[in-house]
């Protein structure tokens, strides 16, 4: 084989290895870069509340601008079951809650969003009820196999690429109240491991915080977790 | 419910309700015992409580009158089940505007499927909020793993609680140490959890679509 013949041989060689780990990712789902990246908004407001609906329309403004699909779920005006705790979405159907109704678009609409962004007044540092209902119905989107991360027993991902995460926090109080704040970001990072969530940020805002300053800080916290 | 002496309320947040869950024998336990020392008590499932007017305007006002609370609950997404933070919701609210004068006792017993108690620290914390702003004492935060087994450890601890409640202390840091121990090693915990999965799947004729992607996201 002269050298010219075994250069061609050789490129052709990484051209099929190319060729093999490009049809891995992609089976991955590590082609997704090249899709419009979507993003679920889980609105829990009780009620429609100004900071609220501020907090909700700059990051939705946000994201517009950086080309991102963004889906707006009021969860109060939406009719969702509890989940029943009865696994069926793990060994019955894997993968689709066994109640039919609107909290099975959540999932799905979770499971195809590169991004999910929680809204909520802070309720004993943590979520609403009406954000609860819509998280509860995402336990399909995960395995019930355990397996051990960072030494704790966690469930395995269902799906290869799960989305990143920013939980927006409307506090109760005009300002922020520090242990609040941290554990909102605790409830918010126990669930970025629970949901393998790549990359988790908060945004705590106080309830008198004027526009201005509730667009900053989502427009901040949209940033971070988008990476740009 | 039963009649005269003290009286303790028992909240059960599962949604399996008062007869099939963990969360039920758990709270049943201990208020069993309180019973033997003569106390009343009355048993809500907040999944009804909170569907309906009657129910939500019964929760409150039987947590009104109770020197005790006894909250059960399964751990969800680490925190408590939509229909129990509702509930939360609504009794904090009212205790805002109605009797803070009585102080009731607060003690939240939360059990999860995980091998380790320490998956419900941060639940925990939700509800020691809660009981600050809602004007409750807190008594103790129980913390089971291993999917709330009731077992002789457990029980012992729960004796220890009884007794404290009734006699109006903290409860011993031991009933933490008994009902924080984990049921078996993780690794053994991972192993057996795992197969009881593809046992429960074979039984339902879907052992080989456990990995399934429905919502697989497809290129437009």
């Amino acid at each position: 084989m002269d050298a010219l013949t075994a250069k061609a041989e050789c490129l052709g060689r990484r051209g099929r290895e190319a060729d093999r780990r490009l049809e891995r990712g992609r089976s991955l789902g590590y082609d997704r870069p090249t899709m419009e990246k979507r993003a679920l908004l889980l609105d829990g407001g009780l009620d429609d509340g100004a900071v609220t609906r501020a907090a909700a329309a700059a990051a939705a403004d946000v994201l517009g601008g950086e080309d991102w699909q963004v889906t707006h779920l009021a969860l109060r005006e939406i009719e969702i079951a509890p989940c029943r705790g009865c696994f069926g979405c793990w060994v019955y159907s894997p993968g689709v809650c066994v109640i039919d109704d609107a909290g099975r678009d959540v999932a799905r609409r979770a499971a195809q969003s590169d991004l999910l962004v929680f809204l909520t007044p802070v309720t004993f540092g943590a979520y609403s009820s009406e954000l609860k209902k819509a998280i509860d119905r995402l336990i399909p989107n995960i395995l019930p196999f355990f397996r051990r991360v960072r030494g704790e027993v966690h469930h395995v991902k269902r799906y290869a690429r799960p989305a990143r995460l920013l939980a927006i926090g409307v506090s109760a109080s005009g300002s922020v109240d520090p242990d609040e704040e941290e554990l909102f970001e605790k409830v918010v990072s126990r669930n970025a491991i629970n949901f393998h969530a790549p990359v988790h940020r908060i945004c705590v805002l106080g309830s008198q915080q004027d526009d201005a300053v509730v667009r900053r800080r989502i427009e901040d916290a949209v940033r971070a977790v988008i990476g740009r | 419910m039963s009649e005269g002496g003290p009286r303790v309320v028992l909240l059960v947040g599962s949604p399996k309700g008062l007869e099939k869950s963990a969360s039920a024998r758990l709270g049943g336990a201990v208020v069993s015992g309180l019973e033997e020392r003569g106390w009343t008590s009355e048993s809500i499932h907040l999944n009804a409580a909170v569907a309906s007017d009657l129910g939500r305007r019964e929760l409150v006002e039987t947590v009104d009158r109770a020197d005790v609370v006894l909250f059960a609950s399964p751990l969800y997404v680490d925190s408590l089940p939509a229909p129990a933070i509702r509930a939360l919701e609504l009794i904090a609210a009212n205790r805002r505007v109605g009797r803070t004068d009585r102080v009731p006792r607060f003690v939240p017993m939360i059990n999860c499927g995980f091998v380790e108690a320490s998956q419900n620290d941060t639940c925990l914390r939700i509800l020691q909020r809660f009981a600050d702003g809602a004007a409750f004492e807190w008594l103790a935060g129980i913390s089971l793993g291993g999917g709330g087994a009731l077992t002789q450890r457990v029980r012992k601890a729960f004796d220890l609680l009884v007794e404290a409640i009734d006699l109006e202390l903290l409860a011993p840091v031991e009933v933490d140490r008994l009902t924080r121990k984990p049921i078996m090693p993780k690794w053994l915990y991972v192993l057996g959890g795992n197969a009881m999965w593809r046992r429960e799947a074979a039984k339902n004729g879907v052992r080989d679509r456990l990995r399934d992607r429905p919502y697989q996201r497809s290129a437009a």
